[in-house]
Formats: structure tokens, sequence, C-alpha cells
């Protein structure tokens, strides 16, 4: 048995389909490509495959990550790579494999994201208004929101969830574009939506916005204090 | 260039996957250097018509010519239709995005009456124009075909031209005739008139109907002397040498089949008189399985399916079952590709095939009796006897099955209280089967399912003739039923038949019924085949403001010597053959299997399948 950890980019083509639908891509990728990957015993087989952690429906990302189990040794991890790019449609792009040591899967282990999140907002959405306001909104202590869980809508403090914010003002006909830079926690114990954040951000400024488009560029798994990526030797 | 449909309106509506495009194998080609657009429309949602066999195939066959794209249209959903309306977005192809508008085809397949209000629907949100006469020089050419086209008459004023029967070479001549019209500055009227010179296409305008005072058809007129009397259906006449794509689109999103479909055999030699399919398909024609064989392989390549479905309307009866189903679980089992096998008939062989093929629980078997009583089974020419049934079904729970759904029709012609009440007894026989099995061999808590639905009297059958039994009257044999259930281990399961009455005004409409299709449409009408959507008040308003009887279809009686809407379309099967064999239903005379021997119903005519075998 060889443990692969992959990285893939998913674009603007495959960024309506949903998390679980996402998994059958590659189940069916993989057995196009002929890999050969391990399955479970019983009575219904599943692949040895596990994703990270699911992107929101309309959200693109050049920072995805699988790992798979495969069962041929003698697998270069750049064949797996290469086999399973000629089997992708188009949007998904495996961007590298690496063999995985640890027996940490990557679900488990995801801690935080990076996302840059582009919204038009109105012409009184200034960058000295934008900047003062995320100045504020950052040095509160806490920052409540209504948060969707699966009993219900629950208020809850995102102010610990906030590691970096950062944005960008270009204006653009009659419109303030925006572009806001965030690191959040991710993952099983704490995860912030972006949009969460921009309503919540935004809301202090009233002004009307629209958010165009989200991607994700990082995801780290945390290592003691360090965040890192998941590609990273001293997370394999 | 395609439309630029938001993130936001994509993120605001149900499944947005089913409007996004781009799956593996779906086709891209350059626009810029096709004559011909074709856009393949079915008139449901993404995930019924990516189920469907015929659109697969005639998806890839235009494509296969450098000449022609073909694109897929799906209904949008009424969440969609909203934000299309809102925003003024119109109906688009999935591969370009491109509005179906300024395409040279919209071509529909008409698979159940009630998806013929979405026909209209469709081209509205597309732009185009809805009735046939109003569509000018540039307009697509709207076609149809499908099993729905053999009655054409109700979307007559909508549908430019049909093509009867199947599609395989019908559309690539078409095709070919469109290509040299196109360009020329012809008329739309001159390529109608060429393409109806080909065998099996239908164009509507080209004929008035005169009627008699009680409503009933005195005559059809072709409205030219050289327009044919008779439209013949096409069929291909050596399977194994038809088109089948070795490639199919394999959707993103879950769809109802969503595996790899091997069309085994078309047609079914049985001729149960109810049954529209079983009269339309004829003659039976089979793949051979070495070339099922191949063609399962190459598509397991091509998709990565982890399920092959052997298809056809009763797989039982394929000659070459036993080589092709050995093959398959040989070639698949190390691919772990699960083999499904619908509508097979229970014995030991096919019970031991099951065990073999799917790696699924032993929970239900089917089985479709029709009727409960062998008096009606044999009014309706349904080959199986009680004993078979009951044999088959002690076969399956000694073999740990302990699940039966059993599917009936009431309404059937002829049918009495005792006839009912013979379900009910059926299913207590099931019971008393299980009993009698003893303990080890049987899966635990017996679980017998019921289902009726109300019998839709088709153009084309022995039935054709007979009226449809009245809504009150088909309740009132439910609830008579509900009443005789009274086992825990027996769930009866029953529609609403009003639903039932609306498909059997389309099933045997004529043109007149059109005007209430699309005054309906106006009203609101869509999705009649969905639940949630179907408005039976609406629908008998637009009846009533178009001044049009629904009962004229449904519940009268029609005498032999009537003229049919469907009377010049020749789907093989002679009329003379259906009229016998209605007066053998109501003597209850039973017409033996077309595999036995030949009845002469007249589709030898094509000099194909079963019926060259027998000659």
């Amino acid at each position: 048995m060889v443990n692969i950890r992959v990285k893939f980019r998913r674009g603007e083509e495959v960024k309506f389909i949903s998390h679980l639908d996402l998994m059958k891509v590659f189940e069916r990728a993989i057995r196009r490509a002929r890999l050969p990957i391990a399955y479970s015993q019983g009575f219904n087989p599943h692949p040895g495959m596990v994703f990270g952690l699911p992107l929101s429906v309309g959200v693109t990302s050049e920072a995805e990550y699988g790992d798979f189990e495969i069962t041929d040794d003698s697998l270069s991890m750049d064949e797996f790579m290469n086999r399973l790019n000629s089997q992708l449609p188009a949007g998904l792009e495996v961007l590298a494999a690496r063999a995985r040591q640890t027996k940490q899967n990557i679900m488990a282990t995801i801690a935080a994201s990076e996302y840059t999140v582009v919204a038009g907002a109105g012409t009184d959405c200034t960058e000295r208004r934008l900047k003062d306001c995320i100045g504020r909104y950052l040095s509160q202590k806490e920052i409540i929101v209504k948060k969707k869980t699966k009993s219900g809508v629950k208020d809850t403090d995102i102010r610990n969830m906030i590691f970096d914010l950062d944005f960008a003002l270009q204006p653009c006909g009659g419109l303030n574009i925006i572009r806001l830079s965030m690191l959040v926690s991710a993952g099983s114990k704490a995860n912030l939506k972006p949009e969460l954040l921009v309503e919540s951000l935004l809301g202090i400024l009233e002004t009307d916005y629209e958010i165009d488009r989200i991607h994700r560029s990082k995801l780290y798994v945390r290592s003691g204090e360090e965040l890192l990526e998941p590609m990273d030797a001293r997370v394999l | 260039m395609g439309i630029k449909i938001s993130d936001g309106l994509l993120k605001s509506v149900e499944k947005p996957s089913r409007y996004t495009g781009n799956e593996w194998n779906s086709v891209i080609k350059d626009p810029e250097s096709i004559n011909i657009r074709f856009a393949f429309c079915f008139p449901d949602t993404y995930e019924i018509g990516m189920s469907h066999l015929g659109m697969k195939i005639l998806y890839h066959l235009l494509n296969e010519r450098s000449d022609c794209y073909c694109e897929r249209v799906f209904a949008p959903w009424t969440d969609m239709e909203g934000k299309m309306r809102e925003n003024n977005i119109p109906l688009y192809a999935l591969e370009t995005k491109d509005p179906i508008k300024n395409f040279d085809f919209a071509g529909f397949t008409l698979q159940y009456e009630m998806s013929f209000s979405n026909i209209v629907n469709m081209l509205d949100l597309a732009g185009i124009p809805i009735l046939s006469e109003e569509r000018v020089q540039g307009a697509p050419f709207v076609c149809a075909g499908g099993p729905c086209a053999y009655n054409p008459e109700p979307l007559a004023d909508i549908v430019d031209f049909f093509m009867m029967g199947e599609g395989e070479e019908i559309i690539n001549e078409v095709m070919d005739v469109y290509g040299q019209w196109k360009g020329t500055g012809r008329t739309r009227l001159e390529f109608l008139e060429e393409i109806a010179k080909l065998e099996g296409i239908y164009v509507p305008s080209f004929y008035k109907f005169d009627y008699n005072e009680d409503g009933t058809i005195k005559e059809l007129i072709p409205l030219k002397p050289q327009y044919p009397l008779s439209i013949r259906k096409r069929i291909i006449k050596d399977m194994d040498d038809a088109y089948f794509p070795e490639k199919i689109v394999v959707p993103y999103t879950d769809i109802v089949h969503d595996r790899i479909m091997l069309e085994i055999f078309r047609g079914c030699t049985r001729g149960c008189r109810f049954c529209q399919a079983g009269f339309i398909y004829r003659p039976v024609r089979e793949k051979s399985p070495e070339r099922l064989l191949e063609l399962a392989k190459k598509l397991e390549e091509s998709t990565g399916y982890e399920e092959i479905s052997l298809t056809s309307l009763s797989t039982s009866d394929y000659t070459g079952l036993e080589p092709l189903t050995t093959g398959l679980l040989e070639d698949m089992e190390e691919r772990k590709v699960n083999l499904s096998l619908p509508s097979l008939r229970i014995d030991s062989f096919s019970l031991d095939l099951m065990e073999k093929a799917q790696k699924v629980r032993k929970s239900g078997l089917t089985f479709a009796p029709e009727a409960g009583t062998q008096r009606l089974r044999d009014v309706i020419n349904k080959g199986v006897a009680e004993e078979d049934l009951l044999k088959a079904v002690s076969l399956a729970f000694n073999g740990g099955w302990n699940g039966v759904k059993l599917y009936f029709m009431l309404g059937l012609p002829t049918e009495t209280l005792e006839d009912v009440e013979g379900i009910a007894d059926l299913a207590y026989k099931v019971v008393d089967v299980y009993r009698n099995v003893p303990r080890d061999r049987k899966g635990k808590g017996l679980n017998v399912t019921v289902s009726t639905a109300t019998f839709v009297p088709k153009a084309f059958t022995p039935f054709q003739w007979e009226a449809q039994d009245g809504i009150a009257n088909v309740h009132e044999k439910q609830m008579h039923l509900k009443d005789r259930i009274r086992s825990k281990q027996i769930t009866y399961n029953y529609h609403e038949n009003k639903l039932s009455f609306m498909e059997a005004v389309f099933a045997r409409g004529d043109r007149r019924v059109c005007k209430v299709l699309i005054r309906a449409w106006q009203m609101g009408c869509r999705f009649d085949g969905w639940g949630e959507h179907f408005n039976y008040d609406v629908w008998m308003k637009a009846f009533e403001e178009c001044g049009v009887d629904p009962y004229f279809y449904v519940t009268r009686k029609r005498e032999y010597d009537e003229i049919f809407p469907w009377d010049h379309i020749d789907v093989g099967v002679s009329k003379k053959y259906l009229i016998n064999e209605n007066k053998k239903a109501v003597e209850g005379k039973v017409t033996p299997n077309c595999s036995v021997y030949c009845g002469g119903c007249g589709a030898a005519g094509f000099k194909s399948g079963i019926c060259e075998k027998q000659a």
C-alpha cells in the first residue's frame, strides 16, 4: 500500500458541483485512468480516497487536497499525477502528488484557509472608510455573528477565527471593487466561511455590496504552533 | 458568444450544476466552423433527460458529423425559470451557452404526454414563436420524435415536422437535406416539402382535418396532392450495424439512471394489449452478445462508470442472455463493475444470475401481474399465470429475499369488482407462500407492496377504442382494494388519478387539444408530471375556455370504423390486426408470443429481426 497526498486546483468550470459529486468525479477519473486504487472490504467497497475541507458551492480554489491509497508500490508520483490528470474534466487539475507517511488524513488535520473575496461596493465605500472599518473591526474583543449550525442559527464569536485580514480597493465604473484577503479558521473544530466575515465586516459600513467571486488560495494544517501547507515535508 | 450567467444567480438556485455543462465526454466544437446547429431539447429536468438513452445516442450520432454541432437543452426547474425570466436570460444550450433561438433546429424528444407543457414553455423561454405558422425565415425548425410522436396531433400547431420511428438514420437524412437548403435563399416551405419526401417525416401543416357533427374525424385532407397520405415509421434493420456511442456524457450531479445503459434489443414479443411500447417498437431486433460485450468494454473505459444496466422491454426474452451475462460478469469482475438486470422474469436461472451479478442486499423483487384475476390477465394478454408467479415468489423467498413488489393496473377494459379483489387475494397468497418457507431459508420480515396505476388507453394498441375508467370509479376501486388489504405485511400504494385522466387526453387527442395545451401553459401549467406542479383545476379551466370537452377523448368508447387522429401514421401494425386483438380481448382469448407463433400483425413488412427469422 502506498499513501499519496495530492494538491489540486478547482476552477470556474467545476465550481458549482457539490463536494459529494466531486468525490464521484475523482472516483470515475481514477477508474478511467486505471490507477490501482485500494478498495475497502465489505458489501459496498469504497475507494481509498479522503478529501480535505469541502469547498462551498461557487468557490474556486488552487489549494485543494486529497489523500489516496493505492496498491501498487512501483507507481511513481509523477505517473500517478499524469494519468489522473489525463482523465480529469476541464477545471480540475492535480498540481502535485507526494508520498505520505503520516497516519493522519487530510480531513482531520486542516486548521486554516486563506481566501480572496472580490466584491463590488458603492462609491461610498472609500479606501479610507474601509481601512478605518477593518481597523475597528479587528480591534473588537469579540465579533458576534449569526452562524448556521445543524441545530439552527446560533450566535457565535468569530474574532478568534480571524488570523489575518487585508484589503485592496480599485474604482471601476460606478463601483469600487474590493479585494479582501483573509486567513481564517478552517476544519472540523472551527470553520469560518468567508461570506460570513464579509457580511459582518461590511455590515458596519452599511454599504451595498455584492460578492463577485471567492477563491481559496491556501489551506493549512497545524503543527504545534505553526501553520504548514499540507504538502510540506514536515507534515507528510 | 455564450450567455454569461452570474455566480449569484447560480448560487441562488437548486442544483446549479444542472445548468453549467462541461461534463466528461460532453462534445466541444467551434461553432464558427459548423454549418448546422442542433439543440436537442428534453422537456424535463436535467436528471430525467440525462437518463434517457435515445438522447445519448442521437447527441453523439449528430456530433459525429463535421457539419453539425448538437448541444443539449433541458427544462430549467421553476426556480431557474423565474431567475431567467427576471434577468432576461433566454433558454441556452448547455455546451456553448448560446441562445437556442439562433440555432437551425430545436428538436424535442416526446417521452410522455405530461411533458408537453414544458415544450411550450421552453420555446417561449427561448424566444422562439410557439406556433409553427409564426416562425419566419431565420427561426429554428422545431422538430420532434419519440414514442409520443406517434400521435402527433396534440402538438400539430407547434411542431414544424415530426420524425416517426427510430431516429438514427432519418435524422442524418434530414441534416443532409438541410445542408443543401441552408444559405440558398429558398423558403422554409421548400425545405419542409423536400424532407416530406423522406420516409418517416410528417409535416402537420401540410394537412387539415374535417370533422363530423359528433366531433369525430371525417377526413384528413392533404393540402397538395403530393403530400403523402400515410407516413411510415423508420426502423433500424440491423442492430449490430446501427450506430451506438462508445463514449457517453458522465454527469457531475446525480441523475436517475447514472450508469451505462446497454440496449440489448428493441421491441417486445409479448403483445400485452395495454402496452403501447409492445406495438410501436415492433419488430423485435436484438444486438448480438459479441457486439454488446465489445460496447460494454469501450463504454466502461470511456466513462469510468461502476454499473452497467441491460436495457430492453423484457430482459429475460433476450435470446443471448446466458452468454452475454456470463461474458459481462467475467469482463467486469476485475473492474468491480456491477451488473443490473431490470425487467427480469424470476426463475432459477435469473435468481442465480442476480446472486452473481448484484452485490446488493436481497431486499425487493418486482413482479407485474398487472391484473388480479386470470380472466383479466387473459383479456390484456399478460402471459403470467398465478402458479408461475407463486412459484417464482417461492423460489425468491427460499433464496433469502423477503420483499416483493407487485404492480397492477386499475380500470382495465372489462374489469369488475371481482378483478379488483383478486389483487388483494394475490397479495395474500404471496404472504402464504412466505409462511410456508422454512424459517432458516427465508429472510426476516416479509414486506409485500401492492401498487396500482390507472390504465390509460393508448394509440396503436388493441385498446385504442376503449374508454378510460372515470376518475370517481377508479377512486372507488382504490378504496375498495384498500379496504380489502388489512395485513400488516402488505402495503398498498396508489395515486390520485387526475394525472392519468390528462395523460389520456393527450394520448388520443387530436389537433383541437393543441390550443388547450397552449392556454393551460399561459395559465401557469408546466412540469405536469411532477405532483407538486400538476394542477388539474387549471387544466379543466383551460378546456372550458377553449370550448374543448376532455371527456370526448378520455371516457368515450370508439367504434371500429372511427377515423383516428393517428390513422395516417403507419407503425407497421395494421388496424385490422388491432381490431382482431380487441375482439379477442373481450372474449378473453390470448395471443401467443411472437417468438412462438406469428400472428400476422404486419410488422413482417419491415423484413427485419424476429419476423425474418420466422419467415
